[in-house]
């Protein structure tokens, strides 16, 4: 799969960068590069745009990071039982177009797809913070505010991450995508120490929500890949949508990734409710009005958003669970962004702090 | 489309409807137009009542993939709008059927536990509350008691249809999903 971008800007002190000329000399050569005075202003939403959002994902913005490259994951909340996933932003925004994406809200103010010039200074940054607690195990992604790989054969950091946290202990890293953009990967040792996870979905989830994203047969035999190759991997349900039939395309989709994974050999699997803010849920009716996976049975939540009815949603949560332990092996699975009772509801038992939770979903 | 459109501008002017609402209604093309303007007319649809009723038909139609003269042509939907009773009755019941059309399941639930509580044949001075829309899996259990022998009724009450009250906890956690 390969994306297409109209533009590539880059900021005009960095582009002697490393990054700048990779991208300068891997550019496609359909997209004009230029270069510009500060790439915060290029990132800005191009309001004579239809769709400022969609335009903002054609246009490349290679630009000086000036906020940490570390950030706690942005689904935590003390509201919920969390992860501990420490995210790490080499990039903002993404190609594909997922019809619930929360980038919708979360970038719309700056919806170009942002490429950071000095990321090797997040480096400095995971050196400084393992200092910091020696002995603590932290669990680093790269694919909350950006895919992970989409665009890895033009920017190129894959190689550099992988080596970097293959050669430390007490690092983890989790490379998220939806796409099978892999092959940088095969390549490298990852030692143990990287795990690719991707979002799983039914195939009619795909279908009507996901567009520009690989197949869900095509994810999980790049997860296959990857395995072979050396990396751990994961699966993440997220989101959950509980459409009519879901139950049974949940069923089905378990029983693909358990043929193409064993369960002993997947790392984790993770689970989330469609959820979205009011304003998240008029962009995305906005952008893809005849979506009918956007219109399901969700109500508003305590939390503010909106979620499908409790027992419609941990109904479904239940099934998935008993689906993955049916094969009679342990895999480790867990609920982001949902009240300790609904675990409790799910796995039969109060969920891990947030420290332990992080250990067990470590690699060692 | 003309017309209608014309019609449908003057309502909506005269009803206040917001531009989101207005826009779907004109984009829902002629017959589906005209047969919500010609409802909204006949059962005098307030401000509030006609949006939502715009929201949730633009919503079935997209899911159901079907157009919204055939929901408003629905013999669930139909009846209401020529139901014996006064116009805000009849307005009222529209409105409700079209929840029940855009959240069947949300209803059907909602039915099944309210039949549970009232099986439970709580005495006065204990009410079972659902979340609203059932949007949680928490249950309020409000006891209204006037003196301590009271109160110890109600709460023996309350222990003897312990085992029928978890199952009402159940049904909220996903039992019979």
């Amino acid at each position: 799969m390969k994306f297409e971008l109209d533009e590539i800007l880059i900021e005009e002190p960095e582009r002697g960068s490393a990054l700048a000329r990779r991208v300068i000399e891997r550019a496609p050569r359909s997209s004009r590069v230029s270069f510009v005075e500060d790439g915060r202003v290029a990132s800005m939403p191009d309001l004579q745009s239809s769709d400022p959002f969609a335009a903002g994902k054609r246009r490349m913005v290679v630009m000086r990071r000036r906020s940490p490259f570390l950030m706690a994951c942005p689904a935590g909340s003390a509201q919920f039982a969390c992860c501990g996933l420490q995210v790490l932003v080499l990039a903002s925004n993404c190609p594909m177009d997922c019809s619930y994406c929360f980038l919708q809200e979360y970038v719309a103010d700056n919806p170009a797809f942002q490429v950071y010039s000095n990321y090797t200074d997040a480096f400095d940054e995971i050196d400084r913070m393992r200092a910091n607690a020696p002995g603590r195990v932290f669990r680093i992604g790269t694919g909350e505010l950006a895919d992970s790989l989409a665009f890895d054969s033009i920017i190129g950091m894959g190689r550099e991450l992988v080596e970097y946290f293959a050669d430390r202990e007490n690092l983890n890293l989790e490379l998220k995508t939806k796409t099978d953009e892999i092959e940088n990967l095969l390549a490298l040792d990852p030692r143990d120490r990287v795990l690719v996870s991707w979002t799983l979905s039914p195939e009619a989830v795909y279908r009507t929500s996901e567009p520009r994203t690989a197949p869900p047969r095509a994810r999980l035999a790049a997860a296959r890949r990857v395995l072979d190759a050396g990396y751990r991997v994961a699966f993440h349900f997220d989101p959950i949508i509980a459409y009519d039939g879901a139950d049974r395309d949940y069923r089905e989709m378990i029983e693909d990734m358990f043929d193409a994974i064993p369960p002993e050999r997947i790392t984790f699997v993770s689970m989330g409710g469609l959820r979205m803010t009011p304003t998240l849920r008029a962009a995305a009716r906005r952008r893809h009005p005849d979506d009918p996976m956007l219109l399901g049975e969700e109500v508003p939540a305590s939390d503010g958003r909106i979620r499908s009815f409790a027992p419609l949603r941990i109904g479904l949560y239940r099934t998935i669970a008993e689906r993955i332990r049916s094969r009679g092996v342990e895999v480790p699975a867990y609920l982001c962004m949902e009240a300790a009772s609904v675990h409790q509801r799910v796995f039969g038992a109060a969920p891990a702090s947030v420290a332990e939770l992080n250990e067990r979903l470590a690699i060692r | 489309m003309e017309p209608v459109a014309e019609k449908i501008r003057e309502l909506a002017a005269r009803r206040h409807i917001p531009e989101a609402q207005l826009s779907k209604w004109l984009a829902m093309g002629n017959r589906s137009a005209s047969s919500l303007c010609e409802i909204a007319e006949r059962l005098r649809l307030r401000t509030g009542q006609l949006a939502r009723a715009i929201d949730l038909l633009d919503e079935i139609a997209v899911r159901d993939r079907s157009t919204i003269e055939s929901i408003l042509a629905r013999d669930e939907v139909r009846r209401t709008t020529i139901l014996a009773g006064s116009t805000p009755a009849r307005a009222a019941a529209f409105l409700a059927a079209l929840e029940k059309l855009r959240f069947p399941r949300l209803q059907r639930m909602a039915e099944r536990l309210r039949s549970e509580i009232d099986a439970l044949r709580l005495p006065a001075g204990i009410s079972v509350i659902l979340p609203k829309s059932l949007a949680s899996d928490e249950i309020a259990i409000k006891l209204v008691a006037r003196n301590p022998s009271d109160l110890s009724r109600l709460i023996d009450a309350l222990k003897a249809r312990e085992e029928a009250i978890a199952r009402v906890f159940g049904i909220l956690g996903g039992d019979e999903v």
